[in-house]
């Protein structure tokens, strides 16, 4: 995974994300405006922090905002992921900028989108604004990142807004600014202390290359809160629910999407490209090989983050083209077992998810014969949701073989059969000559 | 009943260990030196029996007040009528008294090829377990061919061959005063044989077939070849307990087996050796018909409630390590 959450959650983590100076870039100073900003915001601003109820240490810090002069704040729901899912073992708790602290009650979660909203002992002084209209961005904007990096202290960053991303499956917006982990949950904010929209996410792989929710989840969900009597009881049923909401409709935009057909000749092998599937080729082109391996992979670049051991809501795809015209039937076939050989399923003894169990036939859809394994294990914790994994092996040729391997995680039944349908049904080849 | 007699003292596998002729009745059985069959028996007294003429023309044992009497069947005899079958104890001490007319059974036929011993089994064992060993890593190695993984392969092979069969050598020298070195090398190659063509075939089978239990439970098919081969060590060692030997070796599976079903369970929670067929070979070896794309995942439908009934068990498990 390309992506870090901004959540600080062990020293490991924080260290890991040191980097040396040389490759930081060069801030400029802080701005008049940044100064002003951080002056009226820091009665608003607050680290959210889960501990564990026995013996109180921290188990992870975030940030969060005052909504106006509510009770309500708004941080990420990864921020509060433990507190939603284990509230017999963990407990929330606000620390503000002048070290007071309170508890915190969970209202409501979006999953899909990172958002949460917890309710706390005292009211805001209405310094950040919620919009009823968005604000009006234009690339290259100014835009202010409030938080607590690292857990070291309340801090202001300045950045650039770079415009809307769909690479993820829900749209967020770049920005261009220094986030750390620990200000997840906290606001981005225009000049004018305008909220744009809420850090969650940076990349690990590129410099000052950060994630926010745009702020029009934060109003959905705020809408979603007025309306609701009290706070659902359950919060792992309504993750469940939201997930499989999500997956609803990740299969129906996906089911939707036009099969693009990779060539490795002479199959033709189908994915789905997209803005959110993003595909990679490979090839073992070393000397030294009795065999080649062609390898065409894509992957959605983002998933659903659930808790620190489980993401999901995750759909990749890989064809592979194995050819040898010098080792012989018999020698081939031990290549293209063992290629098929040992793929990575999950244990019997993982608490997330149930033993995997498969089928195994020889399918042919009438353009291509093949060897098919789908194996399948339930989510404990979520019902309806599954990981569905497809496993093909073509029998068509006795020296060359396309494996492929479709992996849906958090899926329905229904949807994991769809997405194997979709894709036996559309691996095909070349007219042999 | 025909005078001299033979007293011999038995093992407890009945083979005699000591046999001494006595001319005439009675028979003088003890520790003392006085008796006529001197027993090195701490727990024989000094006068312990006495095998003398019974009133019926037979043979008896009379015990002379030992302390630990005359035991046959587990039961204290003073006077014990003998045939020439009749086992008694004294102390530690296994006895059984035959005149000079005791029938004895017919010659068994002699199957053993006694020109099959020593060096032609051995070579041609050595020689099929250098072809084996040649043969398995040539079907396996998928990389570029390099001397060594030969090498490598049939030295590891030879020291295990060398050790299971040392150890058959050393029972057969401690049982039956033999060493058969050569035969027990031959019944390893054999055994390996066996595994490695069976193995083939039912993994092609599988494969052609659409037989997936043959590779799923490969490794008991494994174990009862193994149980097979020790079958033949036991009948090299000794050909006459053949039925114990076959009993033995049924045991030694049933073991094996359960105990391979138990490693399965608790390494990957099912009973076979794998999830699912990995085996591929070439398509001219199919023989079944390929199944449609919807017969295949109704198949798959079908496996839900099984995966359900998964969720409510409790598992003790660890949970995964993951990063962010």
């Amino acid at each position: 995974m390309k992506f870090i959450f901004l959540m600080a959650m062990s020293l490991f983590c924080v260290s890991a994300l040191a980097q040396p100076m040389a490759d930081s870039v060069e801030l400029p100073a802080p701005s008049s405006a940044a100064q002003r900003l951080y002056a009226s915001a820091k009665p608003d601003l607050l680290q959210m922090r889960v501990l564990l109820k026995s013996g109180r240490t921290q188990s992870s810090v975030g940030s969060g905002f005052m909504v106006g002069d509510t009770n309500l704040v708004v941080t990420n729901y990864h921020v509060m992921s433990q507190v939603a899912l284990e509230p017999e073992t963990y407990v929330g708790e606000y620390r503000d900028t002048n070290g007071r602290r309170g508890a915190v009650e969970l209202l409501a979660v979006d999953v899909q989108h990172d958002l949460a909203v917890v309710r706390i002992d005292h009211n805001g002084s209405g310094f950040f604004k919620v919009p009823q209209m968005l604000p009006q961005l234009k690339q290259g904007q100014y835009l202010y990142s409030l938080g607590n990096p690292l857990d070291l202290g309340f801090a202001i960053s300045e950045g650039s807004y770079n415009g809307i991303i769909s690479r993820s499956f829900y749209e967020q917006l770049m920005f261009t600014g220094p986030i750390n982990a620990g200000m997840s949950g906290g606001p981005t904010v225009t000049v004018s202390g305008r909220v744009a929209g809420v850090n969650v996410s940076r990349r690990l792989d590129g410099e000052l290359v950060s994630f926010l929710v745009p702020v029009r989840y934060v109003r959905d969900l705020l809408k979603k809160v007025a309306a609701q009597h009290q706070a659902p009881k359950n919060f792992k049923l309504v993750v469940g629910q939201q997930l499989l909401a999500h997956q609803a409709k990740m299969v129906d935009r996906l089911a939707k999407t036009l099969l693009t057909f990779k060539e490795l000749s002479p199959y033709r092998t189908p994915v789905w490209e997209s803005e959110q599937v993003r595909c990679w080729g490979w090839s073992n082109a070393k000397q030294d090989k009795p065999y080649a391996v062609d390898e065409v992979s894509c992957a959605m670049e983002s998933a659903i983050f659930v808790s620190k051991q489980l993401e999901t809501g995750h759909v990749s795809i890989q064809h592979k083209r194995i050819q040898s015209s010098e080792m012989g039937t018999w020698r081939f076939a031990a290549l293209a077992s063992s290629q098929f050989k040992n793929q990575n399923l999950g244990g019997h003894k993982d608490l997330r998810f149930t033993p995997p169990q498969c089928v195994e036939q020889f399918v042919s859809n009438g353009k291509l014969p093949m060897r098919a394994v789908l194996c399948m294990h339930a989510y404990r914790k979520f019902p309806e949701l599954y990981d569905f994994t497809l496993l093909t092996a073509s029998t068509d040729a006795s020296q060359m073989t396309l494996q492929s391997r479709v992996d849906a995680s958090g899926v329905s039944y229904q949807n994991g059969l769809r997405i194997a349908r979709i894709f036996l049904e559309a691996m095909s080849r070349e007219a042999q000559p | 009943m025909t005078a001299p007699f033979y007293v011999e003292v038995l093992a407890r596998n009945g083979e005699v260990r000591q046999r001494q002729r006595v001319e005439m009745l009675p028979i003088r059985i003890g520790r003392g030196y006085d008796n006529d069959i001197i027993l090195d028996d701490q727990h024989a007294s000094t006068h312990h029996a006495v095998v003398e003429a019974s009133a019926d023309g037979g043979l008896q044992a009379r015990d002379l007040g030992s302390r630990n009497g005359v035991i046959h069947q587990g039961k204290h005899q003073n006077q014990l009528p003998l045939s020439g079958n009749t086992i008694f104890r004294l102390g530690h001490s296994r006895l059984r008294v035959r005149s000079i007319d005791f029938p004895v059974a017919d010659a068994m036929r002699d199957t053993t090829l006694h020109a099959w011993e020593g060096w032609p089994p051995a070579l041609i064992g050595l020689a099929m377990m250098v072809l084996l060993s040649l043969e398995s890593v040539w079907s396996a190695d998928i990389e570029k061919s390099e001397p060594i993984r030969y090498v490598t392969s049939l030295v590891s092979l030879l020291g295990l061959a060398l050790v299971w069969c040392g150890g058959w050598t050393l029972a057969n020298r401690l049982f039956a005063g033999q060493t058969r070195f050569g035969r027990h090398l031959f019944i390893a190659a054999c055994g390996l044989l066996v595994i490695e063509a069976t193995s083939l075939l039912f993994s092609v089978t599988a494969y052609a077939m659409s037989l997936e239990m043959l590779t799923h439970y490969g490794s008991q098919f494994v174990i009862a070849i193994v149980a097979g081969m020790v079958y033949f060590h036991l009948h090299t060692i000794n050909t006459a307990h053949t039925r114990r030997a076959a009993l033995v070796c049924i045991l030694v599976a049933l073991l094996g087996s359960g105990v391979m079903l138990m490693l399965n369970y608790q390494k990957n929670g099912h009973l076979a050796d794998e999830l699912y067929m990995s085996d591929l070979y070439s398509p001219t070896l199919r023989l079944s018909s390929n199944k449609s794309v919807t017969q295949f995942l109704d198949q798959a439908a079908r496996l839900q409630p099984k995966i359900d009934a998964e969720r409510s068990k409790v598992v003790s498990g660890e949970s995964a390590e993951v990063s962010d």
